[in-house]
């Protein structure tokens, strides 16, 4: 017997009248971080580069709670799209507590993003406890 | 949607949702819109943003919205608040991300008919010469200390180095250099953004569009402007890059280290704030004057590879084809100014986000060639549609602090653009109606479609009629270049 439940999407767009906003889910605050920027390429357009030995990053962060550490993240990430075109695929987390973050990244070079990300922004931005984990809205200015 | 909000009908154009309406509001909200307008911006949070933005503390008058409303982070765009200075707050997020996005429009001696068949080869050199897309730096090489003299002097290092005239920085809002920048105020990682990204277009809705003047509608102010009928202009649409960029982000993120300690509860984190008086305010106003002034350099070299493209494409085809500044202006930006309040002059601190100072005649900040007439204010309309030239007045001065709308304002989010409209499509209707279009992003055309924007001349008949500012000229666009 199937089940008709759907799990829900790890990311999904919302409508937002001059900027993006993005709908994150995750099992925990891993999860959430490694959905966020999952969602965040795709706002950008970028194709996410094939697995291989590609360019290695280490990150350490550090913020004041957790919704502090998703933006400093997800404006690491956009720092290196926009001035290097460096996408990364795979996050390895030695570190993470919501005022701590380290990790090494992962990825290439790509050509060309679709859209520019000029900031991930505070505005409204709560990380909710829901019965299937965590979830938080993003507007990221473009 | 906002929900249910308390509205009082002052006259024509200009709603107040009062005090009452929420206990936090420390000053009521005030808008100008038409019945249209108005049953737009009920569509979308707008009006809930211009009230959270009337609780902040050392909030004067009204958190002011111009017809141009909608829906941002934070502040509203469209948002203009004035604090008391010093004692009141600044907030990075009432300026935004885009430190010192403006607009500057330059004049030509050439007519529409003149550029007509030379038009397709000059968009093509505009998007070849002018770097525009995600991330795209320019071709200006900064010394080792360059940068930091491009942050403290703006235009002035543009001056110097060959980019412009004297007539240019007399014709820029503010000479094109703020005062008390400080470049030791702008993070190690801002200053990496910005290093390439002078004299670059960027992305989005950044643009550069060749205009003809369509209508007059004050020939003598026209006259003083360097316009006429049928004549040929050029505006330019970007700001301080990913520079100012990061210099917001740095400073909202550090603000809310601080909030426990000035006490502030606010509604919305994006608001945060600090006493201008305070190290964190001082600090975020000297190194938003640093992007400020970076902004202005960049549309300043900008101007120079305009020039040098109108020399590739029309030298031997054309005569007088020398492009003069008509004026550039900020739309994104918190100022110190002295304005009357109640009979009495007060510093404050005016926060104008998506929103464009329009001083009246008289100001001594206006420059002296137009101070007669009042300070020349720019409104570029959506591509396809038309844009505008105004002048700031003395109503202005006193209900708005001297301020009035920065464009025609969203409508439609982005994604909804792109459902409804195809790159391709709204390229081949723009060069249906005779406009050269060069994109570097099809996906960013659709969502820049004309249809995603409200009506310009719809936003300009509202602040015309509110007084706001006045109507000078219409114009019409025949080539665009996007980033």
């Amino acid at each position: 017997m199937t089940s008709d439940i759907q799990p829900l999407p790890p990311y999904q767009e919302l409508d937002h009248t001059a900027d993006l906003a993005l709908l994150v889910r995750g099992a925990d605050l891993e999860a959430l971080l490694r959905h966020a920027a999952l969602g965040m390429y795709h706002l950008m357009g970028a194709d996410i580069p094939p697995a291989g030995p590609g360019i290695r990053q280490r990150v350490v962060l550090s913020a004041m709670d957790a919704e502090d550490l998703l933006v400093d993240w997800l404006g690491e990430l956009a720092f290196w799209a926009e001035s290097r075109q460096l996408i990364f695929r795979a996050f390895t987390f030695h570190d993470l507590s919501p005022g701590h973050l380290t990790a090494t990244l992962q990825g290439g070079r790509v050509g060309h993003l679709e859209k520019h990300i000029k900031a991930v922004t505070f505005h409204n931005l709560r990380i909710v406890d829901t019965p299937q984990g965590l979830e938080t809205t993003i507007v990221f200015d473009v | 949607m906002t929900g249910p909000v308390e509205l009082e009908h002052l006259d024509t154009y200009t709603y107040q949702i009062p005090r009452s309406h929420r206990a936090d509001m420390r000053v009521p909200a005030r808008f100008y819109a038409d019945p249209e307008l108005l049953e737009g911006l009920l569509q979308d949070r707008s009006l809930a943003q211009l009230i959270n933005t009337a609780t902040l503390p050392g909030a004067v008058g009204y958190a002011l919205a111009m017809p141009d409303i909608h829906q941002g982070y934070g502040f509203p765009i469209g948002g203009v608040l004035a604090t008391a200075a010093p004692e009141g707050i600044i907030s990075p997020g009432g300026v935004g991300y885009d430190i010192n996005c403006g607009v500057r429009l330059l004049g030509s001696h050439l007519s529409r008919d003149e550029i007509q068949p030379h038009l397709d080869r000059l968009a093509s050199a505009l998007q070849a010469r002018c770097p525009s897309g995600v991330g795209q730096g320019g071709d200006i090489r900064l010394k080792k200390g360059e940068l930091e003299e491009v942050l403290a002097q703006g235009s002035r290092w543009a001056l110097r180095r060959g980019y412009a005239t004297a007539a240019d920085l007399d014709h820029t809002e503010e000479g094109g250099r703020l005062s008390g920048a400080d470049p030791a105020r702008v993070s190690e990682r801002a200053l990496e953004r910005g290093r390439g990204q002078i004299g670059t277009l960027g992305a989005g809705n950044h643009f550069i569009e060749v205009d003809a003047v369509d209508a007059i509608f004050e020939p003598d102010t026209a006259q003083r402007l360097g316009l006429r009928e049928n004549g040929l202009v050029v505006q330019i649409h970007c700001g301080s890059r990913g520079l100012g960029h990061q210099v917001c982000s740095d400073y909202v993120k550090r603000f809310q280290k601080s909030l426990a300690r000035f006490g502030y509860h606010l509604p919305d984190r994006e608001l945060v704030c600090a006493p201008l008086d305070s190290a964190e305010g001082l600090d975020y106003l000297a190194a938003m004057n640093a992007a400020a002034n970076f902004a202005f350099a960049n549309r300043q070299v900008l101007t120079h590879l305009i020039r040098q493209c109108f020399e590739t494409a029309l030298a031997g085809r054309l005569r007088r084809f020398e492009l003069f500044q008509i004026y550039d202006i900020a739309h994104n930006m918190a100022k110190l100014e002295t304005h009357t309040v109640e009979g009495r002059e007060r510093l404050l601190c005016v926060h104008r986000k998506g929103a464009t100072r329009a001083f009246g005649p008289g100001r001594p900040e206006v420059p002296e060639a137009y101070r007669a007439v009042g300070q020349p204010v720019l409104v570029p309309g959506s591509m396809g549609t038309a844009s505008w030239v105004l002048t700031g007045t003395a109503t202005a001065m006193q209900e708005t602090f001297g301020s009035t709308c920065h464009g025609a304002g969203r409508q439609m989010s982005r994604s909804l653009a792109k459902k409804r409209h195809r790159g391709p499509g709204v390229r081949e209707a723009l060069e249906r109606m005779g406009i050269a279009v060069r994109a570097g992003s099809m996906a960013g055309l659709a969502e820049e479609a004309p249809q995603a924007y409200k009506d310009v001349d719809r936003v300009v008949e509202v602040v015309h009629g509110a007084g706001l500012a006045r109507k000078v000229a219409r114009l019409v666009p025949l080539a665009v270049v996007k980033g």
